[in-house]
């Protein structure tokens, strides 16, 4: 293995047109074969280090200072012909939605065939059987149907093997890949990312990647770069920056993952948000000084440099050795358990829901997206609810709110049956939570008005007084300061708007709470302040909570007992611990070990 | 919404919005801006030119027609028309088509097939056509032409916001107001028309230009307002026969509405640009 650097970063500053950086002072170097990460939360600038080499900054940025070279050319100072040659040819691309990447009218054969001509490959023949050479690389299956295959009858997983295989035809000697598994599933993740690890391998090719999930990042790095506020506050080998990092931010967004085994710790609240890159301008300390647990003065006044801690380690802090005395707090334990009520909030018996499809005939086909559920919630019980997509997690929610019509079975809810009751009889008792927050809340709305508007429409029986006095209560309940009530929802930070979310849920004290994939969107830190708050919720309001999460470790992390669905079919159920520390159905086996982490052998 | 940082107004809507404002002043205030009565003849002044060419005289600025009346009187009495006919229709157009795209857009299925079959074959005939018929069924007048072009019309509105409609539709929030027991009067009234507002405005400005256009059409063939009512379109065929050796007669009605029809796309197109979210957002990042 030849150990030149292929990508060499030097203090490279991007810039918006008015000044304000978007990134500072960037230095990374990548080795042949190998990976680095860049994790950072949203706003920290990492897609930025993909687009500026890729050149596809969006408008109104520009490198303004800094030097990236590529294999010992500088991009930086050539013209955009030549590199864009080397694009696609040199460097490859595994992009974040392989839905999207992919022209929906054409096959893959010939989109794939495009890019291989683009490269190099002359006649129909050699390209054709390229292809499928390169999918049979990636372990796709009849790799000759699959160049007669339109982008949507495949799965995503499959789609993004595909991205893969095209970003490593030409035997690239960098890739980057800008969040290659965010839009899959776990278990997919899990192959996608071995498959990225393996492929490099093969090819010698060294590979830039870019993400938010820590675990992910270190399973399948080689060295990490953690990316705060525009600036590189940690790097050096996965290994040590995951398990022993020697900055406090690298530390705290540890501590703010839920994991899925060990004792279970309250999460790591970073107070307030990432400065953005104007408020940056002002700051002459670190950057992260304002929500870092140790900060002292030095810290807001002195910027410290990224200076080395040990081999190949390198960290941005003045107090580098002290991260270690950040520690989590024990969460109290046996709380929960003894304030379950008897009744039942919900109870499902036989629960199904089957969809009718008419073909071009008028024939109808009965699709099962529900079959059989048999489950129940008690008073007071959080209960999760994981599988992966199209395992029937949301017909099932949509089914409890009353979005859709009970095929068959019964589905009592707070004593009354959904199908027979009025609806108006559940609107106060079951409330649900949207995943999205940015398309729940209407954005003509202010938050004051948005968090009581389930008294509208229950006649004139508020007044304005009781109002303002109820969105008072509900926003110190989220820990929401009240003067946000004036504002509108894009005022605020994804975090807050998702509390907006969950604090209107509440509003008509709902018995029942179903929350849909909440901390999905969110970053890291943000996620925990999510998931603390409704454990804190849990101790003063008497509601139940259906969480549905891809998570197993935020399900962990809140719920007392999980339901395992798979092809609309409850696999596994019972108390959290029990059911991921030793899974029974084969299924359960499969996602807890693949949200355990791939197990990819570093070379 | 505070905070945000008051810049200069786009271009076409602050052009087109003050031409706009221009024709609106002239046809409120025609009766004290004009200085003669449109139908007044002066036999010795017949097909006088106007006050730049040679033989023009102040008397009539911008000269007379074949039967001596006075043609700036009668281009700001026209404006007067056309502003009536243009706010009138495109707001009854606006009305109808709202009010079923809405509907279409909320509730899908066979009302949504009912709604949009309709629109389609009412869109296969061809317009102009369509108008002249009605027309020719109801009668001259301006509270006709007003009729015809809403009846025309309302299909441009319909299709566009079904659409827009359809987008708010699939919102959580939409889905929320339902769950918290919103009636759908309620939903459609409080979630989904602010979120359609913006381009309702737009395409109300928009069908303004438009049914300048058709007024114009109609009372050029006779088939519009009554002949005692000043119009710009019946200037413009009253001037046809003269067009050789008075072309000026020909030119000002047709700049006129040129100018009102390209200030009211301007306006719209400004609106557009203006109130629409992700412009906004693209502009302030």
């Amino acid at each position: 293995m030849t150990e030149h650097d292929i990508l060499r970063i030097k203090s490279l500053e991007i810039s918006l047109m008015t000044g304000h950086n978007i990134l500072n002072g960037i230095d990374l170097t990548i080795r042949a074969g190998r990976i680095h990460g860049v994790i950072g939360e949203s706003g920290a600038g990492k897609s930025m280090i993909g687009s500026a080499i890729a050149d596809t900054l969006p408008q109104g940025l520009e490198i303004s200072r800094g030097a990236i070279e590529f294999d010992g050319l500088t991009l930086t100072d050539m013209n955009a012909r030549t590199r864009r040659d080397l694009l696609g040819r040199d460097i490859g691309f595994i992009p974040q939605e392989p839905m999207s990447a992919l022209n929906p009218s054409l096959t893959i054969g010939h989109q794939v065939c495009h890019h291989l001509a683009r490269i190099g490959l002359r006649t129909a023949k050699t390209r054709q059987e390229r292809a499928v050479e390169l999918f049979t690389e990636v372990g796709l299956d009849r790799p000759w149907d699959l160049l007669q295959s339109y982008p949507h009858q495949l799965s995503g997983g499959m789609l993004q093997r595909v991205l893969i295989a095209m970003a490593f035809a030409s035997n690239p000697r960098l890739v980057i890949a800008d969040e290659p598994t965010t839009a899959l599933d776990v278990t997919i993740q899990k192959k996608v990312v071995e498959l990225i690890a393996r492929t490099r391998a093969a090819h010698n090719t060294a590979v830039l990647f870019i993400t938010h999930d820590l675990q992910l990042a270190a399973d399948v790095c080689d060295d990490v770069s953690v990316l705060y506020a525009g600036r590189i506050v940690e790097t050096g080998a996965a290994e040590r920056i995951i398990h022993a990092p020697m900055h406090p931010y690298s530390r705290c967004l540890n501590l703010a993952t839920p994991n899925l085994s060990g004792p279970k710790a309250q999460l790591m609240i970073l107070p307030g948000t990432m400065p953005g890159p104007v408020d940056r301008m002002q700051m002459p300390g670190c950057e992260f000084a304002l929500r870092c647990p140790l900060a002292e003065d030095q810290c807001h006044s002195t910027r410290p440099a990224l200076d080395g801690v040990g081999t190949e380690h390198k960290s941005a802090c003045h107090w580098p050795e002290r991260t270690g005395l950040i520690t989590a707090v024990e969460a109290p334990t046996g709380t929960a358990a003894g304030r379950l009520g008897e009744k039942l909030v919900l109870r499902a018996t036989g629960l199904g829901k089957a969809y009718r499809q008419h073909d071009w005939l008028g024939r109808v086909r009965e699709v099962h997206a529900l079959r059989g559920l048999d489950f129940d919630v008690r008073e007071g019980e959080f209960v999760g609810i994981v599988g992966e997509s199209g395992s029937g997690k949301s017909s099932l929610t949509k089914l409890i709110v009353g979005l859709e019509d009970v095929s068959t079975g019964v589905l009592e809810l707070v004593g009354l049956d959904r199908a027979t009751a009025p609806r108006a009889d559940f609107f106060d008792k079951v409330q649900l939570v949207f995943q999205d927050p940015q398309s729940a809340l209407n954005p003509r709305r202010k938050i004051g008005r948005l968090v009581t508007q389930a008294l509208e429409g229950r006649g004139g029986a508020y007044s304005a007084a009781t109002r303002a006095e109820l969105v008072k209560t509900l926003l110190a309940k989220v820990m929401l300061p009240p003067e946000v009530a004036d504002r509108f929802p894009d005022q605020l930070s994804g975090g807050q708007k998702q509390r907006v979310n969950i604090a209107r849920a509440l509003c008509s004290n709902p018995q029942l709470l179903i929350a849909d994939e909440i901390v999905s969107g969110l970053d890291v830190s943000v996620q925990a302040q999510i998931l603390e708050l409704l454990s804190a919720l849990r101790k003063e309001a008497a509601f139940s909570l259906l969480l549905v999460s891809h998570d197993l470790a935020v399900v962990r992390h809140v719920c007392d007992r999980t339901l395992v669905m798979c092809k609309g079919e409850i696999v596994e159920q019972g108390p959290v611990e029990e059911v991921f520390g030793n899974p029974q159905h084969p299924y359960t086996r499969d996602l807890v070990a693949a949200a355990q982490g791939p197990t990819v052998s570093s070379i | 919404m505070m905070g945000k940082m008051y810049r200069l107004p786009d271009p076409g809507l602050l052009i087109g919005g003050s031409v706009a404002l221009l024709v609106l002043v002239c046809g409120i205030f025609a009766p004290w801006i004009a200085p003669y009565h449109p139908n007044d003849q002066e036999l010795l002044f017949i097909l006088a030119p106007p006050v730049w060419a040679d033989g023009g005289s102040m008397a009539h600025p911008l000269g007379t027609d074949s039967l001596g009346r006075d043609t700036l009187s009668r281009l700001i009495y026209g404006a007067r028309t056309a502003v009536t006919v243009a706010a009138a229709a495109s707001f009854g157009a606006m009305l109808l088509g709202a009010f079923f795209a809405h509907l279409a857009g909320y509730f899908g299925g066979w009302v949504d097939w009912i709604i949009s079959r309709t629109v389609e074959i009412w869109l296969s005939f061809p317009p102009v056509v369509l108008s002249m018929l009605l027309i020719t069924g109801l009668g001259i007048g301006i509270d006709k032409v007003i009729l015809a072009i809403v009846l025309v019309d309302w299909t441009r509105f319909c299709r566009v916001l079904r659409s827009e409609v359809q987008v708010a539709r699939g919102q959580d929030y939409v889905a929320f107001a339902r769950l918290i027991g919103f009636s759908h009067f309620r939903v459609i009234i409080r979630e989904i028309f602010p979120a359609t507002l913006p381009m309702l405005i737009t395409l109300l400005s928009l069908q303004m230009g438009i049914s300048v256009v058709v007024e114009a059409i109609l009372s050029f063939v006779a088939m519009g307002v009554p002949s005692d009512v000043p119009a710009w379109g019946q200037m413009i065929a009253d001037a046809r026969i003269d067009m050789y050796y008075a072309p000026w007669g020909l030119a000002l009605p047709i700049f006129a509405i040129f100018l009102t029809v390209l200030s009211f796309n301007l306006f719209g197109d400004g609106l557009r640009r203006t109130l629409d979210p992700r412009h906004t957002a693209q502009r302030s990042a």
